[in-house]
């Protein structure tokens, strides 16, 4: 019989979260709510006594000061009540640490199948609310029906007696597991498979397929397992490791690439041997400190003698596109396995964000699935829980609004770990598998989650079917995982470790098994959720929280008793061996048998057309705008553009200074308001070193030419680690590029070409960028296809492209923290100077975009004469020459002098006059144009003389002063006071759009 | 022998603070043993050997049903009576954040009248209704008991909570006040009570309260992060004071965070 506890905050103490709801029905939809007060209900699925249940209720459920609860509805008075619950399948974190308590409390383990739900129920006060807004409450702002279920009851529907009633949202799949054989007599039957079953097994791939199941030797040894045609097994484990995701094959691919202007053709054997491992291989060569690249979950570099860093990023779009909070938490869960699974294992030290989604105000005919406002909040939301709840500290990241990303949002994330250079006298950064060694599955169970990604459809769902291809990451239980493997690792228990991500079981232990060539799995040995998965869904489920590790046998009774002393399920799994072959059973039957090296060979590559007009060629020109009158007017708009404008609220919600290490905030200056150029953290607590970590996204430029967008990301993230104090010759960069499918079709993707063309373009200016900073890429990324098809007024739909977006991370050591600086002026008196030059660069500038403009002179990136440079400012930082550094960035020199002076809360005076430029004659044009390259930086008086001569033969300026008065005063190019702002002025329009968001 | 004394830092079950909570003791003076709750409920590390015990940050059990709950509960389940033992033996304890969460919810804070099982105050969602991380002035009552902020009298730290308003019923309030219970509360950047106002008071605490003491002065919870302060460039400050410092011809070599002087406390009070 299952029992109810509902559980409330006591009548005189304030409901935040109900409080938030009235902020949130106000904001979003214009709905006054007078009061809302929030129910925690927690239904117990169990035998219980009435005693034991009344004892959890009060000694779990209860805070005696702050709390009522009861068995039965609590009588809390309401004009609607709205409750939410998951649907069945649903990772519920919360039912899952209530039984764990309830186990503790009452000495015993539940029965098997027994099991906690946690729901709420919302009670609404508020006059003239109808059902319909009461509907609109539940559906669009407190539940998402992909994976939770609601219920909205006026005063009449509501019995007092049985509140909700008992929903038990348990999955049943009364389902006996069977491997399927698959006919491949033909090409087309095994297309009409791939089709049916989802598949999505590339056209080309499918004879390949066919040949290797029809050889003779093959067939004669899978006879001997009692094998014929393929299984479903075996299918889907080709299908997963076949994929775009697991595979690569667009970088892969080989690329025809055809410039109008020139005329000239040429190919691309694979844009990541040309343009991301060749660069990257030779410069390992040149820079000792680089320990691992190119093969591992993640990069390594060395922090000191005594210690290697891990970094990596990812991203997480569709999931996030359609459950944002659990697309977000499972990424960020997700990527922070990644380190923890690179060499035997790393502790993890930072995270970071990007969010792209559509303007948060967007009010147009297009219906994407969650509008970018909730859907935004969802992924704060979710990355804040997946790191706090990790103890990570989360000290940089950005927000960038635009259209394109209504069809699909972009959600990266990024995970540094640190481990000792040393485990046991060994590298830290190797790892092997021998023949023998046992394999192990750590952490969650598996269940329905993530097979096939988002395909599944929401219309099939049941009471009683688990909501199977979205997941809610779990922090607590990964949290748990990562001490016990942390110490497993420190014992030297592991040989050889990697994470559980996309393909699951499929791709972990497929992967690691080409270590020692072959494995023996036995499926019926998983852990499961739920009983009823086909064999494979156990083999390819992505459900999360997993770590597949390799442990010497003699080891296995050490490793056990630590999992256990951590309260972490370990399971062995199998064996691996080195036979040559992949082989799994279940309950003693084989159902899969494949050649290891089949996924290594013979497969077809994919060929694309890529074909380049040069934008002029595309008619792009520069647009006729005269110079502007109201320059304080206009610097006041575009400080309250949504990409410049203040967005602490984001940043406040993330815990940055967790494990104790922070050097440089994400926000700086007096008033601790103004974003930081980069983070900085000081990872091992007994050393000065620090690490430097900054990331860069213009993705406006690719509207252009996506070279200039690449060759400006990326020197906008190294300028902005060498703003702070970063070493220019200890820095590495992971490149995550998001592209809108590049595959043409006359029907469905006409401008196919020409972002293939773009995606070739950018990675050739990956490579010419990396090896003039001389930057290796410690990891990187792929997620292509980021378009969406959105629903318009009439019943039409639409394709939305996103920009073709490369996010780039920079990382790298400073040897002392103490010499950091950050970007706010400090001192009345100390000089202000530009470093760089300003050019007539305003195409897809933010001051254009204000216009509704694009341009065509996108900003030019000189990669060897900013190289030069940066070195000098990085010798002017570690002399200690400069008071505060700044990158100029997206809206040009007046935005970030109004940050400088912000930051600062001074003033500066400043004559455009001095201002390096080369063919500018514009007010307008200097204070917006956003040319590459460029600082302000602030200089003590007593230091003018050793700076100039340091900066000699490069181009600087000394443009103005830092006044005390917190006024920004610009002298135009033409004499007069173009601009008088107050720094009151100045943060009241910057932090206007959300400054009241917390 | 090392004259040092023993510091005992919880770790397990999604605490995440334990790292640099040892490296704070250790740094002031202490030695510090990082234990799983579980080996402590075995009984392979004993709370005998230790004269320190340290409940660290971190979200205990996801935090799920209420900050510190579940691991107050499990403590009290499995090692209540050697908890209280400790107390008994007039050792100290600290809890930071989660811990101090955990405190109140086992009832060692706020002892008023020797009772250390009773739940009498609370730490409840902050009133801006979200996660918050930001550096907070606090004050420190120099009339309190409390050792651990001894000679202090203002010291910034930094908060990261979504659950840290603290809250009691008048007449329990007024006991804490009676009893110098209360040695640090959050402030203005001028040193002035916040009086509630956000974000200087970042959660709506009653009595701008961020941290309490037993009426012995022996166990100390508070919401702030002293250990996040362990090393001068922790301070939001630091780069601006470091330049003002510089122009004043005055360079400061020392490293540590003021943030230590919490832990100093207990190292000095135990004679070592």
């Amino acid at each position: 019989m299952p029992q109810r506890i509902e559980v409330t905050l006591k009548e005189q103490l304030l409901d935040a979260e109900g409080q938030s709801l009235c902020v949130k029905a106000k904001n979003y939809f214009d709905i006054d709510l007078h009061r809302v007060r929030t129910i925690h209900i927690v239904t117990i699925d169990a035998d219980l006594t009435p005693d034991q249940t009344e004892t959890i209720r009060t000694e779990i459920f209860t805070n005696p000061v702050t709390q009522v609860s009861s068995l039965r509805p609590l009588d809390v008075d309401f004009d609607w009540i709205i409750w939410v619950g998951f649907r069945p399948g649903v990772r519920d974190n919360p039912g899952a640490t209530a039984v764990e308590a309830v186990e503790d409390l009452l000495r015993s383990p539940l029965k098997p199948g027994e099991a906690i739900y946690t729901s709420k129920r919302y009670c609404l006060k508020g006059n003239g609310i109808s059902r319909r807004d009461a509907e609109k409450i539940a559906g669009e702002l407190l539940a998402n029906d992909i994976i939770q279920q609601w219920a909205v009851y006026d005063r009449s529907q509501w019995d007092p007696a049985t509140g909700i009633g008992f929903i038990i949202p348990k999955v049943i799949l009364d389902h006996h597991p069977e491997v399927a054989t698959l006919s491949i007599d033909s090409d087309d039957t095994l297309t009409r498979l791939s089709e049916e079953r989802s598949l999505s097994l590339n056209p080309n791939d499918i004879p390949t397929i066919r040949s290797y199941f029809l050889k003779p030797e093959v067939q004669r040894q899978r006879r001997q397992v009692s094998l014929s045609d393929p299984t479903d097994v075996e299918l889907e484990y080709l299908s997963q490791a076949r994929s775009d995701h697991c595979n690569h094959n667009t970088f892969g691919g080989r690329f025809t690439y055809r410039d109008l202007e020139s005329g000239k053709t040429e190919t691309i054997d694979s844009l990541f041997k040309t343009y991301i491992q060749g660069p990257t291989l030779e410069l390992k060569a040149r820079k000792e400190w680089v320990v691992s690249v190119l093969w591992d979950n993640a990069g390594v570099g060395r922090f000191d003698r005594d210690h290697n860093y891990v970094i990596t990023g990812e991203t997480h779009n569709s999931p996030s596109n359609m459950e944002a909070y659990g697309g977000a938490i499972t990424g960020i869960v997700g990527i922070y396995r990644d380190p923890m699974g690179t060499g035997k294992g790393s502790r993890l030290i930072m995270g970071s964000y990007g969010y792209c989604v559509g303007p948060r105000d967007y009010d147009g005919d297009l219906q994407p699935r969650l509008h970018p406002k909730r859907l935004l909040d969802g992924v704060i939301e979710g990355v804040r829980d997946g790191g706090n709840k990790s103890g990570i500290p989360t000290p940089f990241g950005q927000v960038m609004f635009h259209p394109g990303y209504l069809g699909k949002c972009l959600v990266f994330v990024t995970a540094l770990g640190i481990m000792p250079a040393e485990i046991n006298g060994e590298p830290s950064d190797q790892k092997t598998i021998l023949p023998g060694d046992l394999a192990v599955m750590c952490g969650g169970r598996v269940g329905k989650d993530g097979i096939h990604g988002v395909t599944a459809s929401s219309a099939t769902f049941s009471a009683n079917t688990p909501a199977g291809h979205v997941q809610i990451g779990d922090p607590y239980t990964q949290k748990k995982m990562h001490d016990f493997l942390i110490d497993a690792r420190d014992e030297g228990l592991i040989r050889f470790i990697t994470d559980n991500g996309g393909g699951g079981l499929s791709s972990s232990v497929g992967e690691s098994a080409l270590f020692s060539n072959g494995c023996d799995i036995q499926l019926d040995k998983v852990p499961l959720k739920y009983d009823g998965l086909d064999q494979w869904e156990i083999w390819i489920s992505e459900s999360q929280e997993r770590m597949t590790v390799a442990i010497d046998p003699d080891h296995l009774h050490r490793f056990m008793a630590l999992s256990r002393q951590h309260e972490v399920e370990s399971t062995v799994i199998g064996t691996y061996t080195d036979s040559g072959k992949i082989h799994i059973t279940y309950n003693g039957a084989t159902c899969a048998y494949v050649d290891l090296d089949l996924l290594t060979s013979a497969f077809p590559q994919w060929e694309f057309e890529a074909v380049w007009r040069p934008p002029a060629l595309r008619g792009l020109t520069e647009p006729v705008v005269g110079v502007p009158e109201d320059f304080a007017g206009l610097i006041l708009d575009m400080l309250a553009r949504p990409n410049v404008c203040s967005k602490e609220w984001v940043c406040r919600q993330y815990d940055h200074e967790v494990q104790g290490t922070s050097v440089i905030k994400p926000l700086v200056g007096a008033a601790r308001d103004v974003p930081s150029d980069a983070a900085v953290i000081r990872p091992v607590l007994t050393s000065e070193r620090g690490l430097v970590f900054s990331q860069a996204l213009i993705p406006m430029y690719s509207a252009i030419d996506a070279y200039h967008m690449t060759t400006c990301t990326i020197d906008e993230a190294v300028r902005r680690a060498i703003a702070v104090g970063g070493d220019p010759d200890h820095l590495g960069g992971v490149d995550n590029f998001c592209w809108p499918s590049v595959q043409y079709d006359a029907d469905r993707n006409p401008d196919g070409k020409h972002k293939a063309a773009g995606l070739v373009r950018s990675c050739r200016a990956l490579k010419t960028m990396c090896m003039a900073y001389g930057i290796p890429l410690l990891s990187g990324k792929d997620s292509m296809y980021v378009d969406g098809h959105l629903p318009g007024r009439y019943g039409e739909s639409h394709k939305v492209s996103a920009l073709e977006t490369l996010q780039f991370s920079v990382a790298g050591v400073i040897e002392d923290v103490g010499q950091c600086l950050t970007m706010d002026a400090k001192v009345p008196g100390d000089l202000v100077y530009v470093v760089g030059l300003t050019r007539n660069e305003l195409g897809g500038s933010e001051y254009y975009e204000l216009f509704g403009e694009l341009g065509l002179n996108v900003p030019v990136v000189d990669p060897d004469g900013f190289a030069v440079c940066y070195r000098l400012m990085a010798e002017a930082v570690r002399k200690g020459l400069l008071a505060s550094c700044h990158g100029i960035y997206r809206g040009g020199l007046a935005v970030h002098l109004a940050l400088v002076a912000m930051a600062g809360e001074t003033g500066l005076a400043v004559n455009l006059k001095r201002v390096p430029s080369d063919g500018i004659d514009r007010d307008d044009t200097l204070l917006f144009s956003e040319s590459a390259g460029r600082f302000i930086v602030t200089v003590a008086p007593e230091n003018r003389d050793a700076f100039d001569r340091l900066m000699a033969g490069q181009t600087a300026a000394c443009v103005g002063r830092v006044t005390r008065t917190p006024q920004l005063k610009i002298d135009g190019m033409h004499g007069k006071c173009i601009a008088e702002l107050t720094v009151e002025q100045m943060k009241s329009a910057w932090k206007g759009p959300f400054g009241d968001l917390i | 022998m090392s004259t040092k004394p023993n510091v005992l830092v919880l770790t397990g079950f999604g605490l995440n603070c334990d790292l640099e909570t040892a490296y704070a003791f250790e740094l002031a003076g202490a030695a510090a043993t990082r234990a799983h709750i579980n080996t402590v409920i075995a009984g392979d590390v004993s709370l005998d050997d230790f004269q320190i015990l340290a409940f660290g940050g971190g979200f205990s059990w996801g935090d799920d049903h209420g900050a510190g709950v579940i691991q107050a509960l499990r403590l009290k389940t499995n090692i209540g009576d050697r908890l209280l033992d400790f107390v008994a033996a007039q050792k100290l304890i600290v809890g930071i954040c989660n811990g101090f969460q955990t405190l109140v919810n086992l009832g060692l804070l706020p002892g008023i009248d020797g009772d250390y099982t009773r739940r009498s105050v609370a730490l409840t969602y902050n009133d801006c209704g979200n996660f918050r991380d930001q550096w907070v002035r606090t004050r420190i009552n120099p009339d309190s008991p409390c050792i651990f902020t001894r000679g202090i009298d203002a010291l910034d730290l930094p908060v990261r909570h979504g659950e840290g308003k603290f809250y009691a019923e008048d007449e329990t309030l007024q006991a804490l006040k009676d009893n110098g219970q209360i040695p640090m509360q959050y402030a203005m950047p001028d040193g002035r009570p916040a009086a509630g106002a956000f974000p200087h008071n970042p959660n709506g605490s009653l009595a701008d309260i961020a941290g309490i003491c037993d009426p012995t002065g022996r166990i100390f919870g508070l919401m702030p992060h002293p250990e996040a302060y362990n090393h001068v460039t922790n301070h939001p400050d630091w780069t601006r004071q470091a330049e003002k410092q510089k122009r004043a011809g005055r360079i400061d070599r020392s490293k540590m965070g003021a943030g230590i002087r919490i832990f100093e406390n207990a190292v000095t009070y135990l004679g070592c």
